[in-house]
C-alpha cells in the first residue's frame, strides 16, 4: 500500500469527526489538569486518543491543528508547538500500529518513547524561538539551571525531558485505558483499536 | 421505491443478527411507522433503508436492498443522499458544526451537492417554511431548542429534495410540544408526496400518521398491514409495545360484555369516541 | 448575530473588515515572516506598533487587540525578561544590579527582540480573524482548493470548543454534588481527575458515530467540487495588496539570507 493510500484510508467522515474532537479534548482536559493543579498537562490526550483509535497520520494533524488553532486564539505560545504535538500523534499512532499498545506496560514505554521523539523538536523551538521559557512554570526549572551555571541548551533540555516524561507517560496510560474502557460498538468502527484492543 | 429482499445483517461485534430476513417493499408515496421495542431492530432498518448498512456499519450482510431499482450496496452513500434522507433521533448532533446561522446550516447539504448558489436561496427559504423555522434563519443552530434544533434537522434534509425519507425516533429526545411540532411538519408532508418510513415506539404517533405499520422484533417484521388491523391486535404487548389507551379500554368493555364481539377495536381517538357513545347509547 | 459564536471574530464594517479573508491572512502571514527574518531586532516591534496597531485603531479594534496581547503574553515576557535579563550567559554589559543579582544588557535586548516577533505575529494574526468571519475565511480557502474535509475540521473545532467547555462544568458541578473535592492535597486533587475526565471523553466519542452519520445525510463525502451560498467577493485592490505583502515578505528573507 502507498504512503498517499495509507494517508488518504485514515481519513475517512467518521476519523474527520473524531479528530475535532480529539483537538477540543486537548484543550478541555488541559484546562481541568491545570485547574485541580496537577503537575501534568495532559493536553495530548485528545491526539493520542485519535491516533490510537484511527492511526498515525489522523493523530498528527489532530496534534498539528489542534495546537495551531488554540495558539491562533488564545495562547501564541503554542502554535510553534504544533510541531511538538504532530510529533506527539505521529509516534504514538505508528507505535500502536506495530503493535506496542496492547499492555498497560506497553503504554507506558510508548509515553516515554513519545517523550524521547518529541524531545529534539520541543528543545529546538523551546531555545531558539522562544529563547528557551515559555511562561510556565517549567521556567522556573530553567531559571534554577541557568543560575546554577547551565547554558542555554543544556537547561532546555533538561526542562523539556523532565516536564514531559511523567505527563506523556500519564496521558498514555490515560489513552490506552480509555480505548480499553469504551465499548467494542464503538471502538470496531475505528481501524486503529484493534490492534489496542486485540 | 425501496425493497429489502431477505436481508440479514449482524453488526462487527454483535452476538446476534440486528435484523433477520427482512423483507419489505415500499411504494412510492407510503407513509409507513416501524414500531418495535428497544433492541428491536427500528435503527438498523433504518441504516439499511438508507444504505448506512453496510456503507457506514460495517457487518455480515445477506440479501439486498433496492432504492429505485438499485442495489444500494453498489451505489456510494453521496449518490445515495440524494435520493433518500435521514433524520436521526438526537438534535444537537445534527448540526453540522461548522456554519454559523440556521439558513447556511440548510445551505450546507445544497453545498455539497455542488446544487448553484443562485437557485439556494429559494429552497431553503421553502424547507425553512416547512418546518415552521423561517423567523430564526438568522439564529445560531446552537442557540434553538432541542425541538428548533430537529426541526432545523428536518430541514437540512428536506432541502436537498429526496424522494424517500426516513426519520428514526425524531421525537424521543423532545419535549411534547417539540416533539409536536416535528410531527405536525412531517404531517405536512404527506401532502407532498414524499415517501416516509418513520420509526418510533409509541404506538399513539403511528396510529395518526401512518398509512401502514410494520411491527419489529428480534429483527424479523412480525406485523405488516394497515393500522387499525396491526395496532388493535392484542400480541403486540408480547412484543414490548404498549398498546394504545383506546384499544385497552375497548378490550376492557369487551371482556365486560359491553363492546360488541364483532366490533373493530378502535386505534383513533374518534373511533373510540364513536365507540364507546354506541356503548353507552345501548346502556342507556 | 446571536452570540453562541464561539469565534473571536467581532462584526463591524471597517475597511479591514470588508478586505478579502486571504488578505487578511497574507497580512499575518507576511508579518510573521518579516518579524522573524528581519536581522534588526526592533523589526517586529516597529511593524506592529506602525501598522498593525493603526489598523486595529482604524477598525476600531485598537483597545480589545491591546488588551488580547498583554493578557496573552505577560507570562511569557516576565519569564523572557527574568531569564535572560538576569541569567543569560551572554550577559557582560551590566545595566543595573541588586545584591546578587545582575541585568545584563545583551539578555535585556534579546528578551525584548523575541517578545517582540512574538507579539507582532500575534498581533497581525488577531487582527485578522477579529476582523474575518470564519465561514468565509473557509469558503475564500475552499475556492481555492481547500479540501472540505480539513475545512471542516478547522471550522468545527472553534464551535465545538465552547460546547465541550460547558459539558466538562456540567460534568465537575455533577461530580461535585455527589461528593467529589477539586482542592486538597495532590493526591485528592489527582483523584478527581478521572470522575471528570471519563464521562467527558466517553460522551464526546460516543456522538461521534451520529455526527459523522448525520454528515453523511448531506452529501458531505460526495467527491468533487461545492458551491457556496455566500459568494466572498474579491477585489482588485485586495489582489494587488497580496501582491505587495508577498513581495515584502519576499524581501526581508532575501535580505536576510543573501549569501
Ligand atoms: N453499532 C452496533 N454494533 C453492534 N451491535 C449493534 C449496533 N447497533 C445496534 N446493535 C444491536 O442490534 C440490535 C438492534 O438494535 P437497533 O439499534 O437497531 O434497535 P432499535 O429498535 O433501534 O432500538 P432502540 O429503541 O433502543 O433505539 C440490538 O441487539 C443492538 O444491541
Ligand atoms: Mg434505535
Amino acid at each position: 500500500m502507498s504512503l498517499a493510500n495509507s494517508i488518504r484510508k485514515e481519513f475517512t467522515t467518521l476519523s474527520l469527526v473524531l479528530i475535532p474532537v480529539g483537538m477540543v479534548l486537548n484543550i478541555v482536559v488541559g484546562q481541568l489538569a491545570s485547574t485541580l493543579k496537577l503537575p501534568i498537562f495532559l493536553d495530548s490526550i485528545g491526539t493520542m486518543l485519535v491516533a490510537l483509535l484511527v492511526g498515525p497520520w489522523a493523530g498528527a494533524l489532530t496534534g498539528f491543528l489542534g495546537n495551531l488553532i488554540w495558539g491562533l486564539i488564545t495562547d501564541p505560545v503554542a502554535a510553534p508547538f504544533a510541531l511538538v504535538a504532530l510529533v506527539i500523534g505521529l509516534v504514538t499512532g505508528l507505535l500502536a500500529r506495530v503493535g506496542f499498545f496492547r499492555q498497560w506496560w506497553q503504554a507506558g514505554v510508548s509515553g516515554v518513547i513519545v517523550t524521547l521523539a518529541l524531545a529534539p523538536v520541543a528543545i529546538l523551538i523551546r531555545t531558539y524561538l522562544f529563547g528557551g521559557v515559555t511562561g510556565s512554570g517549567a521556567d522556573f526549572l530553567t531559571a534554577y539551571l541557568l543560575q546554577v551555571g547551565q547554558d542555554l541548551f543544556g537547561a532546555v533540555v533538561v526542562t523539556v525531558i523532565t516536564s514531559n516524561l511523567a505527563d506523556k507517560v500519564v496521558t498514555a496510560l490515560l489513552a490506552w485505558g480509555l480505548v480499553k474502557y469504551l465499548p467494542q460498538r464503538f471502538t470496531a468502527r475505528f481501524p486503529g483499536a484493534e490492534r489496542v484492543i486485540g | 421505491m425501496i425493497e429489502l429482499e431477505a436481508l440479514s445483517f449482524t453488526y462487527i461485534g454483535g452476538n446476534r443478527p440486528a435484523l433477520q430476513a427482512v423483507s419489505l417493499s415500499v411504494a412510492a408515496g407510503e407513509f409507513v411507522v416501524v414500531l418495535g421495542a428497544n433492541g428491536a431492530g427500528k435503527t438498523s432498518l433504518c441504516h439499511a433503508l438508507t444504505g448506512y448498512i453496510p456503507h457506514f456499519y460495517r457487518g455480515q450482510l445477506t440479501g439486498q436492498a433496492r432504492l429505485d431499482g438499485r442495489n444500494t450496496q453498489s451505489l456510494s452513500l453521496a449518490e445515495i443522499v440524494e435520493v433518500a434522507g435521514q433524520v436521526f433521533q438526537n438534535p444537537a448532533n445534527q448540526i453540522s458544526g461548522v456554519r454559523l446561522t440556521v439558513s447556511e446550516e440548510v445551505a450546507f447539504g445544497l453545498e455539497n451537492l455542488a446544487v448553484p448558489a443562485a437557485a439556494m436561496p429559494a429552497r431553503i427559504k421553502a424547507a425553512l417554511a416547512l418546518t415552521g423555522l423561517s423567523a430564526l434563519a438568522d439564529r445560531s443552530p446552537y442557540a434553538l431548542s432541542g425541538g428548533e434544533q430537529q426541526r432545523l434537522a428536518l430541514a437540512s434534509v428536506l432541502v436537498m429534495q429526496p424522494r424517500l425519507l426516513v426519520l428514526d425516533e425524531p421525537t424521543s429526545m423532545l419535549d411534547p410540544q417539540g416533539a409536536r411540532d416535528i410531527l405536525l411538519a412531517v404531517a405536512a408532508l404527506r401532502q407532498t408526496g414524499l415517501t416516509v418510513v418513520l420509526a418510533e415506539h409509541r404506538l399513539e404517533l403511528a396510529a395518526a400518521l401512518a398509512s401502514r405499520v410494520i411491527v419489529l422484533a428480534d429483527g424479523r417484521i412480525v406485523r405488516d398491514g394497515a393500522p387499525q388491523e396491526v395496532l388493535a391486535d392484542p400480541a403486540l404487548e408480547d412484543y414490548g409495545l404498549i398498546p394504545l389507551r383506546y384499544t385497552q379500554a375497548a378490550r376492557l368493555a369487551q371482556a365486560r360484555g359491553l363492546w360488541p364481539a364483532q366490533a373493530p377495536m378502535p386505534v383513533t381517538l374518534e373511533s373510540a369516541a364513536a365507540g364507546f357513545r354506541r356503548v353507552l347509547r345501548g346502556a342507556a | 448575530m446571536d452570540s453562541g459564536l464561539p469565534t473571536l471574530y467581532r462584526p463591524g464594517d471597517s475597511w479591514l473588515h470588508r478586505r478579502h479573508p486571504l488578505t487578511k491572512l497574507a497580512y499575518a502571514a507576511s508579518l510573521a515572516v518579516a518579524g522573524f527574518a528581519a536581522p534588526w531586532p526592533a523589526a517586529a516591534w516597529f511593524l506592529l506598533g506602525a501598522l498593525t496597531l493603526p489598523l486595529a485603531a482604524w477598525a476600531r479594534l485598537a483597545r480589545p487587540l491591546g488588551r488580547a496581547l498583554l493578557w496573552s503574553l505577560a507570562p511569557l515576557a516576565a519569564a523572557l525578561l527574568i531569564i535572560h535579563g538576569l541569567f543569560n550567559p551572554a550577559n557582560h554589559t551590566i545595566l543595573a544590579s541588586w545584591g546578587e543579582l545582575t541585568l545584563g544588557q545583551e539578555g535585556l535586548i534579546y528578551a525584548l527582540a523575541t517578545l517582540g516577533r512574538l507579539a507582532g505575529a500575534l498581533g497581525a494574526s488577531l487582527l485578522c480573524l477579529y476582523t474575518t468571519p470564519p465561514g468565509d475565511l473557509m469558503t475564500a480557502l475552499q475556492q481555492r482548493g481547500l479540501p472540505a474535509g480539513l475545512a471542516y475540521v478547522l471550522i468545527s473545532t472553534l464551535q465545538l470548543l465552547p460546547l465541550m467547555r460547558r459539558r466538562a462544568q456540567a460534568i465537575l458541578a455533577a461530580q461535585q454534588a455527589r461528593g467529589l473535592r477539586l482542592e486538597g492535597n495532590l493526591l485528592i486533587r489527582a483523584r478527581a481527575l478521572l470522575p471528570a475526565v471519563i464521562p467527558l471523553v466517553v460522551g464526546a466519542l460516543l456522538d461521534v458515530e451520529e455526527r459523522a452519520l448525520a454528515l453523511e445525510s448531506r452529501g458531505f463525502s460526495r467527491p468533487g467540487p461545492r458551491t457556496s451560498l455566500q459568494a466572498v467577493p474579491d477585489t482588485a485592490l485586495d489582489r494587488s495588496l497580496r501582491w505587495a505583502l508577498a513581495a515584502g515578505a519576499l524581501v526581508t528573507l532575501v535580505w536576510r539570507w543573501w549569501p
